[in-house]
């Protein structure tokens, strides 16, 4: 993310927006907002918003109908003639957003957005981030939070010691996923020894809804749930796609 | 909308400089306290009495003392006024004591609390053997005008190859006040700069910053704002101090006084042009306020060096050290400014030592423009001087 921003140096391969190399200009049409967060501490928020909104080329005036605009849309109308540094850490990475927002990008670029973020705050952000995405605007943003990437994101990369491991459509990497079927079976009162009797059935997870079943060699889920009849008390027997947190287990062990 | 020109980056960056130092309580309250100072040093001086003749008051227990203490008063050749007091033997020392009298003369003894002033000395002596020689002339039996012709010889007359200027000391003051505000400019804004560049660096707004603009234009955005604010501020200092002293009369403000003024004005931005990328530079290699101090002293030293030359000049403008200091870059904006104000810096010398301190400040720039770019992202800890510089090669290389 540094290096589509240009501020740091890479070691091969190239930036390209829109088929055509990256340069500052075409930068000043993105919008940034970096991991370690960073705006004026001394700075008044609506000042800082609409410096920012010029630096990205807006004129004056834009610049402050845009500050007025985000500071209205991220809730912080009341807060626009304080210091940044006296708002709560939840309201200056509204600032930080808005910072990234309020020139109206092409492309919004967001370092670990959600981190340090309330569940109010995160649902605020979701929300935001998702109108951007219907309007047509890129979000690429990086997260170790993977139940919001897979609630939030259309597409995923997996990135391991700076190399792409897995990347795709979130819905094609769950179902192309290593153990193409998986099933989560209970049985009542009973251990999971009857699974022996199933040939390709391999258990993955034990956890309080059963065992979670991965099904090798052409095994079919009927064998499992037949198997689980002849055991006992079937209370649980679902087939089970993986998580993208699996899938990152995998590709990052891998 | 499209990515912003250079010029127009530069221009955004020194605005909000300007502007935000303006609204900060901090930095106006402390140039109103300057310029109270100013006002107060240019208009007490001539209030307290301080530059007319200085007075004395002789005490006097007999009446051979009182005599040679009233011909003490009349002793050519020294700008003081002297009082005479009758005191009995008794009173002397509580007289001394108490400071109602500078000095006690009795019986051809000068009796004093303290070392009495040399001019007090000198009166007294001279008094001393024009009243004994009289006394000796008389005995001799000589009288009348011949008696006063051996008392008054004509004096000694003193002439200069160059023309005294009578307005020597008030320009001597103005000079030491113009190498104060320099000295004091420059170290401030020095210093608000490089604060400023790790104000940014510590919050890491740089990046954010720089994911739009280059860290040139950001350098000379910053360098540019408080260079104007800088120059602003002792502009308006200098106004107020010259207007404050014109009309308290410490000093008679005419075309060569504001020619001085002007030019020291003048010569904080040739100074202040030369040092801000060494500070930028300071500040960018520091990822903390705490160890900014540090990283700036070899340039605070720099500028104090040449504060303490600058009182060498003061006292001997046309001396050795004046010449060789007037065309060294970083001490030139401290030690010219003063010659400039006491008349003894020629006008080639003059327009030497500012061509030697531009092109210096225009040759540096770039070569801080290459630190400062190496090392203001680098967050962390301190960066070697060496590694910032190498840092933006490996970058050009690639680009």
């Amino acid at each position: 993310m540094r290096i589509i921003l240009g501020v740091l140096e890479r070691d091969a391969g190239e930036v390209r927006w829109r088929g055509e190399p990256v340069d500052l200009a075409t930068r000043a049409r993105f919008g940034y907002m970096p991991e370690e967060r960073g705006l004026y501490p001394k700075m008044r928020v609506r000042d800082q918003l609409a410096y920012f909104a010029s630096l990205h080329g807006l004129s004056a005036a834009e610049a402050g109908a845009a500050a007025d605009l985000w500071l209205e849309r991220l809730g912080l109308t009341e807060r626009a003639g304080d210091r940044v540094e006296t708002l709560s850490l939840g309201n200056q990475q509204r600032v930080q957003l808005g910072v990234a927002l309020v020139h109206g990008p092409e492309l919004l670029v967001l370092d670990e957005p959600f981190s340090g973020l309330d569940p109010v705050g995160v649902d605020v952000l979701s929300g935001v981030l998702g109108g951007l995405a219907a309007e047509g605007v890129p979000v690429l943003f990086s997260s170790h939070q993977l139940e919001l990437v897979e609630r939030l994101c259309e597409s995923v990369a997996i990135v391991k010691d700076g190399r792409l491991v897995a990347s795709g459509r979130v819905e094609d990497l769950r179902s192309q996923g290593a153990r193409a079927v998986t099933v989560r079976v209970a049985v009542q009162a009973v251990g999971d020894e009857w699974l022996a009797r199933v040939p390709g059935a391999e258990v993955v997870d034990r956890g309080p809804d059963g065992v979670l079943v991965a099904l090798n060699d052409g095994a079919g889920p009927e064998a499992v749930l037949d198997a689980a009849r002849g055991a006992g008390t079937v209370t649980h027997f679902a087939l089970e796609r993986p998580t993208l947190s699996e899938l990152f287990r995998q590709a990052v062990a891998a | 909308m499209s990515g912003l020109r250079g010029r127009e980056a530069v221009r955004l960056v020194a605005r909000r400089e300007l502007t935000q130092k303006l609204r900060e309580k901090s930095f106006l309250i402390s140039m109103g306290v300057t310029t109270l100072i100013i006002v107060l040093v240019a208009v007490l001086p001539p209030l307290l009495g301080a530059g007319g003749p200085k007075e004395y008051t002789l005490g006097a227990t007999d009446g051979e003392s009182a005599e040679i203490a009233r011909a003490a008063a009349k002793v050519p050749g020294f700008d003081v006024e002297v009082e005479v007091e009758r005191l009995s033997p008794a009173e002397a020392s509580a007289a001394i004591d108490d400071g109602r009298v500078d000095a006690v003369l009795s019986g051809g003894e000068l009796r004093s609390k303290e070392e009495p002033d040399d001019e007090l000395v000198g009166i007294v002596q001279a008094a001393s053997s024009q009243v004994r020689q009289a006394q000796a002339l008389r005995a001799a039996g000589l009288e009348g005008a011949e008696l006063q012709r051996a008392l008054n010889p004509p004096p000694v007359k003193v002439t200069t190859v160059e023309p005294v200027d009578p307005e020597r000391d008030r320009k001597g003051a103005f000079a030491f006040v113009a190498v104060l505000a320099l000295y004091t400019q420059l170290l401030t804004f020095g210093y608000l700069l490089a604060s400023g560049v790790v104000e940014e660096k510590a919050s890491r707004v740089v990046e954010v910053l720089l994911s739009t603009i280059r860290p040139k234009d950001l350098l000379v955005g910053k360098i540019i704002g408080l260079g104007l604010l800088g120059f602003g501020q002792l502009f308006v200092m200098t106004a107020i101090g010259l207007l404050a002293a014109a009309l308290s009369g410490a000093l008679e403000v005419n075309g060569e006084i504001l020619g001085a003024a002007a030019l020291a004005v003048g010569w904080f931005v040739l100074g202040y042009t030369f040092y801000a990328g060494l500070f930028a530079c300071a500040g960018a290699l520091v990822p903390r306020q705490e160890e900014l101090q540090s990283s700036m002293t070899p340039l605070t030293m720099l500028i104090l060096v040449s504060f303490f030359v600058s009182f060498i000049v003061l006292d001997d403008p046309d001396g050795t050290l004046a010449h060789v200091t007037s065309f060294i870059p970083f001490s030139a904006p401290i030690t010219m400014p003063p010659r400039i104000a006491l008349g003894e810096a020629p006008a080639y010398e003059i327009l030497i030592a500012i061509a030697v301190t531009l092109i210096s400040a225009l040759a540096l720039i770039p070569l801080a423009g290459r630190i400062y770019s190496g090392a203001v992202l680098r967050t962390g800890s301190a960066i070697k001087l060496r590694d910032a510089w190498r840092a933006t090669a490996r970058a050009e290389s690639r680009a």
